[in-house]
Order: C-alpha cells, then structure tokens, then sequence
C-alpha cells in the first residue's frame, strides 16, 4: 500500500512529447523505459589512489614485513655467533617447546594474567563511563581519570613499586593493616604477585575502556532509551537492551586494544618482578625477553616471539568475529567472567 | 479507556520556562491534539505525561490516579516517537514483542497479540526484517504497532507522521484516525502541522509561548478564534489582518479602512457592544471567503491590484495589494493576471472577524 507513493513519478511533459518506439506505457499506466544508453560515460580513474599510498604502503613493508620475514627466519635457524654461518635446525626451536616447562607454564600466567586484567578492566571501566556520561563534571572527571593513562608505563612500574615496597610502601602498609597482607610483601609472596601486577595494570588502563566506552555512550540514541523505559524497562534493563548493543563496536575496540597490550606491554612487570617471585609471575612475553636478552638464545626467541604472534592474530580475528555476530554476544559475556 | 487530565502544570528547565499554567482535560477514548509551533511547549508536556520529564509544577491524573511520581513503565502508556525510535539490533516482530517480553507475557500470548497488531497494520510481511531494511512509512506502522500490541490506557504520539512525504503523510493521517476509533483509546497527539490536528482529532488544544491558546473542537478553533495567533496559525493559507476604526453611521457599526467601508451585521454589532469593544480593531478575513473578479470595474465593491497569482491546478491564490496592505485570496482557478492590473474584491460581512487591536482577543 506504501508502494503507490513511489509509482506516482513517471510522464512528464517531456518524456510523453518524446516518445521512442521502445518505450510503451505498462497496463498500470505508468511510463517504462527499456532501452540502455548508446554511450556510457568513462568511469573515473582510481589509479592516482594507489599513488597517493603507495610511500606509506613502502614505508609499512620496510617496518614491519621485513623484520617479519627476519622473525621467521631466525625462529628456524641456530643463529652462529660472531660471524659463524646460521645453522637450519629442523625446526628444533619448535620441537623444543614440548618439553620448555617454563614456556608452558608462561602461556597459563599469561592467560591468568589477561583474563583477570580484561575482566576487570571491562567491567570497571564500562561502569565508570555510565557514572561520567550522567555527570555534570565529566569533562573535569575525564581528564582526571585518564591521568593514569598518560603515564609511561616505565614510570608506573617504579611509583608502584615504591607502593607496594615492604618497608615503607604506602600500600603495603594499608593492605598490612587491615589485616589482608601477612609478612611477606606483595611482590614478594608468590601467591600475592600476580594479583599486585594485575592491580597495576587495571590501574593504568582503566581509562581506556572508559574513553572509548564513553565514545560509545554518547552515540546511544536518547530516544530509544525512552521508548524502552515507557515500554517498560527498568534503568538497569534499559542499560542492557539499549545502550549495550550499542556500545558492544566501541567495547571491542577498546577489549582488542588492551587484549594485544597485555601481550607486549611488560614494562612495569619488568620493574616490579622481572618474572619473580621464582616464576609466579613468569608471563610468556617476559619469558620471551628473558630467552631473547638475557640468554641471547635469539633463534628461540624468535620462535616463541612467533607462536605469541600466531596466538594474538587467531584469538584477535575470533574476537571480532564473536562481537560481530550479535546472536552470540551474549555467550561471549558469560565467557568473560568463567 | 480513562480520562486525562492536566492541571496548572508547569515545565521549567533551569531557568527557562517551557510550559505555564497548563489545563487540559481529555475525555475517555477520545482524541486530543496538542497543536503548537516548535518550542510551544507541546512535546515537554507530552514528555511529562509520558513520565519521562519531571513535572515542576501541578499535577496530571490519569482517572482518578495522580502519576506525578510514577516511572514511564507503571503509567501504563503507550508512546510512538518523533523519529520512531526503533531497536535497530531487533527485527520488526521483536521490536514489537518488546513490550509484552518487559511484562512478562508468555510466548503464544506475545505471538498472538504482535501478529494481530501487525496484520492491523498491514506489515505482516515485515516481521522479520530489520529496521533499516525498512521505509519510513513501514518503520512508522512498526513503531505504531509497538504502541498498541500492548492495550495501554494512554497512547502518546509525538509528531509520529511529520517524517513521512507528504503523500504518505496524508494517507496515514486517515490511517491513525481510523486505527483511534476502532481501538477507542483515549490518544494525545502532538503536532505541528494544523491539517493533521484539524483532520484527526476530537479536540484541539492551541499552544504558543508554552501557554493555553485555545481549546476546543477543530470547527470551534477554526470557525471561532479566541484570538489573533490563533487565527493566524489555523488555516491555510492564513487569515488576512487588516486595521481598521469602528464607526457607528447611519447603516449601523462601520468597519473603516483606508480603501474601503464594510457594514457589521446586528449579531456582530451586538457582540460588540457586549463585549465593550474599542474603536481599533484588527479585520481578520480567511483567504477563502473573499470574492475575487479580474479587471477594472469589474463589480465587487472594493478596487484593488494584482501583486502575483499562483495557480494550483483547481484553485488559484491571488495576492492582491490593497492600498498599503497585501491580502491573500483564494479563488477558482481563471487565467494569471499581469503585476498591477486592476481587479476588484468583495468581503462577506458574516464570515469575517474581529479583534481588539491592544491584544489580539477575539471579539467574534
């Protein structure tokens, strides 16, 4: 019925004073044309597009393609020292894995640690964006919380160690004091570390997720969040139903960010443990610079840098493959927190 | 289904205010218009019925029920958006269904009620498409049928068709009225446009300035202005205001003007003297009840000139300037006049109207 709207153009004055042999007027008494152009225009060149990238793409290859073929190169190769010949090692560096406990056990810290970080991290920084997109201080609130953000993470690592230090760290007392903290130090007990590494980190990037979240708010229409409410739904279904489909491109974002930083950012880790107490914090990427630079073992290296890279992009395409599909969103939330 | 009724409510935000003194009353199952420019005031008093804006002052009651305090969802309203504010995320049928799934109504119930909505509606076909596969006269009934899967006491319209093309939008003005009587639900409307307010609804209330104009039917509101704005804003093309002295002559109350003389009826000159009418006046004359004839001489009673014709297929509007003031006319469709070519007018005594020129106050 809405259809007859559209019908109603047709025999201008123009057109029927014209009328070709082809054309016929249609039983619904509306004017066809069923003949194509006899010269089309020439479509417009692309090609000046490939130009104008062209430096970038050749800059890109240089910094990262190359040193990615070197990777592979050396993760397959007992590099010689001191202008010996690189040896192929039929792939010893792989094989070697299954037997590597320290590599293995670096894979579970590292799934431990980015678990606990994103779990947190999402849930604290989604929370913190709904309080500041209903402030009337949020401009003054957000430069606040990103504070943390700014910092080099270099930087962070030593102002948390002076916190968490066992004879005068602020933190240590405060956690010593009620009662929660024994007579180790946080970094020095090794069932302890890994939850001080993790409060670092959740410290630190927090205000990520709360400013790509925000991002996301602000584009929550007002009008379906109205029409929900006099559908029926509470604030806190409202926030579910409406908001959070609508959030869930800027979540992933913000979740894909974090999950590849937790995989190299291991700076504060470095100041704070270096892997210790023994290896309760050995996470792979530590591991890996352990192997690399302090051991100078770069063919193993390389071969554990490579498996970390495979991991990142397989996990990273299965993410964006989960957020995209909106049926399943729901099954990736339960995931998160088990 | 219940009466709604709207009493010395006020509308402030921060320091502006939106609403004055507003009292309104809709009776069971009919349907209100709430009739205004933009920023009138007419959507922060639907939003306050809705429960989705704070009333600052006054009370609304839904029966014998004060709502004040009562979150949108425990009004029991149904409410269709400006831009109707669909679930991009959810078909057509769940966009429906949302309603009864937020009650808790069981499966078959949410199929059945949605299907009858959607086949009221005619867009059965659409249940499972998304919202952007949509046009805007589909996504218009969908938001439609969302509001009345659910039975409400109270439907709330807020500018549901001023989207659409005009073709549609004329369609679907039946359509709503149609869709109001058969399900008898007692229906506020705001809108902007007079031609959906005049054609749709029972009763019409006129708003400017977030105050009251007018209240009343559309025969009342057009036929009987309460004033100039009124009069001005209702009716299209819009009433033409001339001003003029009253004199009392020998042929009775004698509206004066510069460019001509119009004798009042005994029914206007009584209303007048009841109503202790001053000497300036404000004419106001709808286009349509002023005769028009093309050429010098031609026999109506007053000279004039032709500014511009517009011919509309039937009808044609002839802009005619009358020694320093320009009145619009509305006549049959006769061939365009040449700028300045004399023509000659005639105004119907019984049909004009007059106004107090201090304020605007409608005498008749």
């Amino acid at each position: 019925m809405t259809d007859q709207v559209v019908g109603d153009t047709g025999r201008g004055s123009r057109g029927s004073a014209r009328l070709a042999a082809a054309e016929a007027a249609s039983p619904s008494g509306v004017r066809t044309i069923d003949y194509t152009p006899q010269r089309f225009n020439p479509t417009p060149s692309r090609r000046y597009y490939f130009y104008m990238m062209a430096p970038s793409i050749i800059l890109l290859a240089g910094i990262s393609i190359y040193p990615f073929i070197w990777l592979v190169y050396m993760s397959l190769h007992t590099l010689g020292e001191a202008g010996q010949p690189d040896v192929w090692n039929d792939f010893k560096n792989f094989t070697r894995f299954a037997t590597d406990g320290k590599f293995q056990q670096g894979w579970l810290l590292l799934i431990k640690y980015s678990a606990m970080c994103m779990v947190l991290e999402v849930g604290l920084g989604v929370f913190l964006a709904v309080i500041l997109n209903r402030s009337k201080l949020e401009k003054f609130l957000v430069t606040l919380i990103l504070m943390p953000m700014m910092m080099a993470p270099i930087i962070t690592g030593l102002v948390w160690l002076f916190l968490y230090n066992g004879a005068f760290g602020w933190y240590h007392w405060l956690l010593q004091s009620i009662g929660i903290l024994g007579a180790t130090s946080v970094l020095g007990d090794s069932d302890i570390a890994m939850f001080g590494l993790v409060a670092v980190d959740v410290w630190q990037w927090t205000p990520l997720i709360t400013l790509i979240t925000l991002a996301g708010l602000k584009r929550v229409p007002q009008d379906q969040l109205e029409a929900n409410m006099v559908d029926g739904a509470g604030p806190v279904r409202n926030f579910f139903t409406v908001a959070m489909p609508n959030i869930y491109p800027f979540l992933l974002i913000a979740v894909l960010l974090r999950f590849m930083d937790n995989f190299r950012f291991i700076d504060a880790i470095l100041i704070l443990t270096g892997g210790g107490p023994g290896d309760a914090t050995n996470i792979l990427p530590v591991y890996l610079f352990d192997v690399s630079f302090q051991y100078f073992k770069l063919g193993r290296g390389a071969a554990v840098a490579l498996t970390l890279l495979l991991v990142t992009i397989v996990l990273g395409m299965l993410l964006v493959k989960i957020f995209e599909d909106p049926k399943r969103k729901i099954k990736v939330h339960g995931g998160d927190e088990g | 289904m219940v009466e709604v009724n709207i009493q010395n409510v006020w509308k402030y935000y921060g320091k502006t205010v939106a609403v004055k003194e507003l009292n309104l009353k809709c009776p069971e199952n009919s349907f209100l218009a709430i009739l205004g420019p933009s920023g009138c005031g007419k959507s922060s008093t639907l939003r306050m019925l809705a429960g989705l804006e704070h009333i600052s002052a006054g009370d609304i009651f839904f029966g014998d029920l004060r709502v004040n305090q009562l979150p949108p969802k425990e009004r029991d309203i149904a409410m269709v958006f400006e831009n109707y504010a669909l679930y991009p995320h959810k078909t057509v049928f769940e966009n429906m269904a949302n309603p009864l799934r937020l009650r808790n109504v069981n499966r078959e119930e949410i199929d059945k009620r949605v299907r009858r909505a959607a086949e009221l509606l005619q867009i059965e076909m659409l249940l499972d498409r998304k919202p952007m596969q949509l046009s805007g006269g589909q996504k218009q009934r969908t938001a439609i049928g969302r509001a009345i899967v659910r039975e409400p006491k109270v439907f709330l319209f807020d500018e549901p068709i001023a989207h659409l093309d005009a073709k549609l939008r004329a369609h679907m003005r039946g359509e709503l009225k149609h869709l109001q009587r058969r399900l008898e639900t007692t229906t506020i409307y705001v809108t902007h446009d007079q031609l959906e307010a005049m054609s749709m609804a029972d009763n019409i209330a006129v708003m400017h300035e977030g105050v009251l104009q007018q209240f009343g039917t559309p025969s009342e509101i057009y036929n009987h202005p309460a004033n100039e704005w009124v009069a001005g804003f209702v009716g299209e093309p819009p009433m033409n205001f001339l001003n003029c002295r009253l004199e009392r002559g020998a042929d009775g109350v004698v509206a004066v003007h510069p460019s001509f003389r119009l004798a009042l009826t005994d029914a206007q000159r009584r209303l007048l003297e009841e109503k202790g009418a001053e000497a300036e006046v404000r004419l106001g004359v709808r286009p349509d009840t002023i005769a028009y004839r093309a050429g010098a001489g031609s026999g109506l009673g007053i000279a004039a000139k032709v500014f511009v014709t517009e011919p509309l297929g039937g009808d044609m509007i002839v802009e005619v300037q009358l020694g320093a003031d320009r009145i619009t006319v509305k006549t049959k469709i006769g061939p365009s006049a040449n700028l300045d070519e004399p023509c000659t007018i005639a105004f119907d005594a019984a049909r004009i109207h007059l106004f107090a020129a201090s304020n605007g106050i409608a005498y008749f």
